[in-house]
């Protein structure tokens, strides 16, 4: 009915719209502009009208019931499967969680100050561009890397400190950044970032987690070996390569670039109200797709979010 | 960046047990991430300097038939078509079995012997592009009779046994000083644990270092000339320096004079990805790969013109809304107003600062005099004027590091020394001001090392360590160690800047590893993180779904075909991709629009789910001003209603929670039919919607059946669950009976149900299952028949066939009260 009364309206706009050729030529287009509101105001009118008929005829069904009348239970299907940058993840926050690891995730979208200025990157600073960051309107980021939570974990457990004990978090989740996807590039990935915190925590001990992290994650006793890096929120700032393990085609020759570390830099302590200095400590952060690509020889990082099942049915 | 192991040795005595091998492989490690090394003497094998001894044209052709001489027994035929090539010339040879140069590592171009127009021609005498120093094809390359003599190995004349590294600018981002060859071989020496010896460079009576101040060179330059100097924002320019010279007082002919010969320093440029380009140039460039410090020169009499003053005005400034600038390549640029800095004569801008030189100041034949510039930019503004102008030179990428300012006028005298015989030949020196040469000092103690390294260095050797690179130290009381650092360093403010000096200097791989030690307390669980795993675990292994993962970003078009208010997403404004436009509100959306090209790819039956954060405005913000999100669980599978409710259901039961089902009446998930769709409570809060995808969404998609289930985790993670579970146990045989009822369409299968079991549970000690059989319609559509199986048992006896038929007439007295009728 309504839906009549609507087409019958919109009939009667296009007549009074075929006036327009009496009116005074420079009124004409002020008297468009106005018809067309109106009519784009009634077609979107009858589209819901429409859409509201249509889910009118929708036939109810009985919620408490098992299955549909004259239906047989759907049996489950015997196998499914997990993504493998999540079983990745677990695998990888299993091993920090038995040193002693506690686990935060990162909220995927944040703000300006736990993305930069808390991680001690000056207003400006060239360094940020080289997060390729989106934004939205009201100038919120979705995080570029886990350090955006770095700043939250060192608040929520730096209590432990003023008790004696530590701050050791790991911080697993997805992370984006603002580039155009091919087959080694996402602007959707994951990564995990680590920090510890304490009274006394050196760099030795830093490559110390990382080899045992390694060591236990490749299930071989690995070299590693640093190169300088620059990151604003640690000082000194290194990247970590690891020997390419045997699980990998490994012969003890190659090595694998995995992740970005340093010691915390005291403004991100401070940041944090952490006392830079009486308490020291260690970051890091790597992705977690590559390590999955090494894993299952996977050339092409667009998988991953595919949503594809016979990519997925493998895991 | 190209950095030339050849020139860092001139720098840099290296000790001779350390290879080649062994030197790449410190700097990778302690200095700066090395992408790759080329090395030059395979391109350059077998090439030779050679005098062509006779030259005669071929007539009919551009060609000339040449003997050489190339040090060798017998004299060599080459035909040349090169219009310069002339008896009695240095020329470069490549013999056959030569690779052409300019084709190493890619088609690698072998010469031979073959004949041109009749005659024998063994290999070829080369042009500059075709040895890959210079882009000049117009002849071949004339050597210095008086640098090289027929028969030279090529390579070895000319420095090119070289290695060149392929250095990754962005791991020297806080470095300048890194960015010219002295700085480099610096820290080489640093890291090799030589004291580092600055190169001085004699200028008259001055020795020019890198710590010469403007003072010294103002005291030796003549003062013939004005040149005012003007910096309206030393935040914009906190150091300009200009020095003026004339193009005679250079002994060049015109200001755009080149070397007719090949010399080492187009070399000296080619090995770092530059070309030579002119006498006056080169200098200023050769300046830049040496200190880091790039410089420019302005045609002097130009600047005057358009200054309309009678003396030059150099003045710097950002620039103002509406001003245009034409550059050196010829292209007229709108000004960025504020962000873009200029150099202006008086009051028009003639150059973008650091970036490129303008069109009308441009240094020509008729040049007489040269404005030499040499000066610092801020680098946030450089970085702005690089991006808004898509200018990425050798120049620029230095000046977005922040050159330091003690640098400038060290570097002009270098550029001056090049050109001119003595400082008296600069006609005029001026600087912006005179900054405040405060030096920047650190105090720490050895301890503070130690302790954040793990490591046991002596005082003795961080004062060595720290002096090889420039650093002056002073040893106080108790190992404390003041530490000034060089001009150059820009980089160091805080005490952690000097541990990392010591540490990478010495060797990060030399720290002993040890793992911090920990009280014995376990890690705190993380609930929402151990909760995904569980349900995990359920959905992959019990029920036979597929974990996808998707975008967090949607378009608005998604948004609008499955009726979400795209109004209350968060906009991505920046986004590369157009597909990406806003921050999705649920994870339905994404699964549905996965759906179709799985289908389409065979797959007939198959469940989707995923985890993941969603937002929206309508959340609002957190404590924090962020917005809220949460995270949610969404499934989706080719079934209908039933198939979703069961596996929600089934989720339900392994979790030990109890998910109940109401009457839809939820505005979010707009896209489920509402009455064949159920909110989902628990603990009596709604935490989302289970149920089938509306047709009208589902053609948008191509997928013709679609139902499934979206619930907020937040609302789930910390509900209490019931672990205690009564499993019905009885050692007594079980009695199986099926009920059928007939009942009225419209009755609940629930309240059915829901009558059985209130009877069953009256009994005592009595342990019972139920379960739907069937759910019949036929002709009849006012009544369907709904089939139960029921098992029970005593927990104390063997039931007897009196007490069977009593409980199965207390069940039908329970649901005839509903109207059911026992079929």
């Amino acid at each position: 009915m309504e839906i009549e009364k609507l087409k019958e309206k919109l009939k009667e706009l296009n007549q009074e719209y075929a006036k327009i050729k009496t009116i005074a030529v420079e009124e004409r287009k002020a008297f468009g502009i106005e018809m067309n509101k109106k009519k784009q105001e009634i077609l979107a009118k009858i589209k819901r009208a429409e859409e509201a008929a249509e889910d009118a005829k929708a036939e109810p069904l009985d919620i408490t019931a098992p299955f549909d009348i004259n239906s047989k239970k759907n049996e489950f299907k015997t196998r499914g499967s997990k993504h493998p940058l999540m079983t990745e993840l677990d695998h990888v926050v299993d091993i920090y969680q038995a040193m002693g690891f506690n686990v935060m995730e990162p909220r995927q979208l944040d703000d300006e100050f736990h993305m930069f200025d808390s991680l001690n990157f000056s207003k400006g600073h060239p360094a940020r561009d080289g997060y390729d960051t989106f934004r939205t309107s009201e100038g919120f980021i979705p995080i570029a890397h886990t350090s955006a939570m770095q700043n939250r974990a060192l608040s929520a457990y730096k209590s432990r400190l003023e008790n004696g004990g530590q701050i050791a978090v790991v911080i697993p989740g997805r992370v984006f950044r603002n580039e155009d996807v091919d087959p080694t590039h996402e602007h959707t990935f994951y990564q995990c970032e680590g920090i510890y915190v304490a009274k006394e925590a050196n760099m030795g001990e830093l490559l110390g987690i990382f080899k045992n992290f390694f060591e236990t994650y490749y299930g071989q006793s690995l070299k590693i070996k640093t190169q300088p890096g620059y990151f604003p929120f640690t000082e000194p700032s290194f990247e970590l390569l690891v020997e390419k393990p045997k699980s990998l085609g490994g012969k003890g020759d190659g090595w694998l670039e995995l992740l970005g570390c340093g010691m915390i830099h005291p403004n991100v302590l401070k940041a944090a109200g952490i006392d830079s200095e009486h308490y020291k400590g260690f970051a890091w952060g790597g992705g977690i797709d590559r390590l999955v690509m090494m894993k299952y020889m996977l050339n092409d990082v667009r998988y991953f979010e595919s949503g594809k099942l016979n990519f997925l049915e493998e895991f | 960046m190209l950095v030339s192991l050849n020139e860092i040795k001139k720098l840099v005595k290296i000790p001779a047990e350390v290879s080649t091998e062994e030197l790449v492989k410190l700097i990778g490690s302690r200095l700066v991430e090395v992408e790759g090394t080329i090395d030059l003497s395979k391109k350059y094998k077998g090439i030779k300097i050679v005098e062509v001894v006779s030259c005669e044209a071929i007539p009919e052709t551009h060609l000339h038939l040449c003997q050489i001489n190339a040090g060798e027994k017998d004299l060599v035929q080459v035909v040349c078509g090169a219009p310069n090539v002339r008896k009695g010339m240095l020329a470069v040879w490549l013999r056959p079995g030569c690779i052409v140069p300019q084709t190493y590592g890619g088609e690698n171009f072998e010469l031979g012997v073959r004949k041109m127009r009749g005659h024998e021609s063994n290999g070829m005498l080369a042009g500059l592009d075709e040895i890959d120093l210079g882009d000049d094809h117009s002849g071949i390359v004339e050597i210095d009779p008086k640098f090289a003599k027929a028969g030279d190995d090529f390579a070895e004349k000319f420095g090119l046994n070289d290695i060149i590294l392929d250095i990754e600018n962005k791991s020297l981002t806080h470095r300048p000083d890194t960015f010219g060859l002295i700085g480099f071989a610096r820290e080489v020496a640093g890291i090799l644990g030589i004291k580092f010896k600055e190169p001085t460079v004699k200028f008259g009576n001055l020795d020019i270092t890198t710590t010469l101040s403007a003072d010294e060179l103002s005291e030796n330059v003549s003062d013939a000339e004005k040149v005012w100097v003007e910096v309206e924002d030393t935040k914009l320019c906190p150091r300009y320096t200009a020095g003026v010279f004339e193009v005679s007082g250079a002994g060049l002919k015109n200001a755009l004079e080149i070397n007719e010969y090949l010399t080492l320093d187009d070399v000296f440029l080619a090995k770092a990805g530059m070309r030579k380009i002119s006498k006056i140039v080169d200098a200023t460039n050769i300046t830049m790969l040496l200190t880091g410090q790039p410089l420019h020169a302005f045609d002097y009499d130009k600047f005057v013109k358009v200054g309309g003053l009678d003396e030059p005005k150099i003045v710097v400034r950002a620039a103002k809304k509406g001003e245009k600038l034409k550059l050196l390549d010829r292209k007229e640029i709108e000004l960025v107003e504020k962000d873009d800095i200029v150099i202006c004569s008086n009051e028009t801008p003639v150059a973008l600062a650091g970036a490129m030189g303008g069109e009308e100041t441009e240094i020509d034949e008729n040049t007489k005099k040269v404005i030499l510039e040499s000066a610092t930019f801020s680098l946030i503004h450089e970085r702005k004027m690089q991006m808004a102008h898509g200018i990425f030179s050798e120049a620029i990428t230095r000046f977005t590091k922040g050159q330091p300012e003690a640098g400038t006028v060290p570097a002009l005298a270098r550029c001056a020394a090049m050109l001119l015989k003595t400082p008296k030949d600069i006609v005029d020196f001026e600087v912006s001001e005179t900054f405040a040469e405060d030096d920047i000092s650190v105090e720490l103690y050895l301890k503070d090392i130690n302790d954040l390294l793990g490591t046991k260095y002596t005082a003795l050797e961080v004062t060595e360590t720290l002096e090889n690179v420039g650093f002056k130290v002073m040893s106080g009381e108790d190992d404390l160690i003041k530490v000034i650092a060089p001009n150059w360093r820009t980089d160091i403010h805080i005490k952690e800047d000097i541990i990392e000096e010591v540490g990478r200097l010495r060797g990060y791989d030399n720290i002993p590893m040890n793992l911090p030690l920990r009280p014995f307390i376990g890690a705190d669980r993380n609930k929402l993180f151990d909760l995904k795993r569980e349900i995990r675990g359920i959905l992959s292994d019990r029920i036979g779904a597929n974990e996808v993962l998707t975008y967090s970003f949607v378009s608005k078009d998604l948004q609008e075909k499955v009726g979400e208010d795209f109004s209350e997403s968060y906009e991505i404004v920046n986004s590369i991709s157009p597909e990406l436009q806003v921050f999705r509100q649920s994870i339905i959306p994404s699964l549905i629009d996965k759906m179709y090209e799985n289908i389409r790819s065979g797959y007939k039956d198959f469940t989707l789910y995923e985890f993941n954060q969603v937002t929206s405005k309508k959340l609002g913000l957190t404590e924090e001003k962020v917005p809220e999100i949460e995270n949610h669980l969404a499934l989706i599978s080719t079934g209908d209603f039933y198939d979703a409710k069961n596996k929600l259901e089934e989720l339900g039961k392994r979790l030990n929670l109890e998910f109940k089902l109401e009457e839809n009446n939820v505005k979010e998930f707009p896209y489920f039919e509402r009455v064949r769709s159920a909110k989902v409570m628990l603990s009596g809060e709604t935490i989302g919607v289970v149920g089938e995808i509306k047709q009208r969404v589902l053609r948008g998609f191509k997928v013709k059946e679609a139902a499934g289930f979206e619930i907020n985790l937040d609302e789930v993670v910390d509900v209490p669950r019931n672990i205690v579970k009564d499993l019905k146990l009885s050692k007594f045989p079980f009695v199986e009976r099926d009920l059928t009822l007939k009942v009225k369409a419209e009755m609940e299968y629930g309240a059915l149900e829901k009558a059985i079991l209130e009877a069953l549970g009256k009994e005592e000690k009595l342990v019972y299952k139920l379960a739907p059989v069937s759910i019949y319609q036929g002709i009849d559509k006012s009544s369907k028949n709904i089939s139960f199986h029921i098992s029970f048992s005593n927990t104390e006896k063997t039931l007897e066939s009196s007490e069977i038929s009593d409980i199965m007439k207390s069940i039908e007295k329970k649901t005839s009260g509903l109207g059911a009728l026992t079929v």
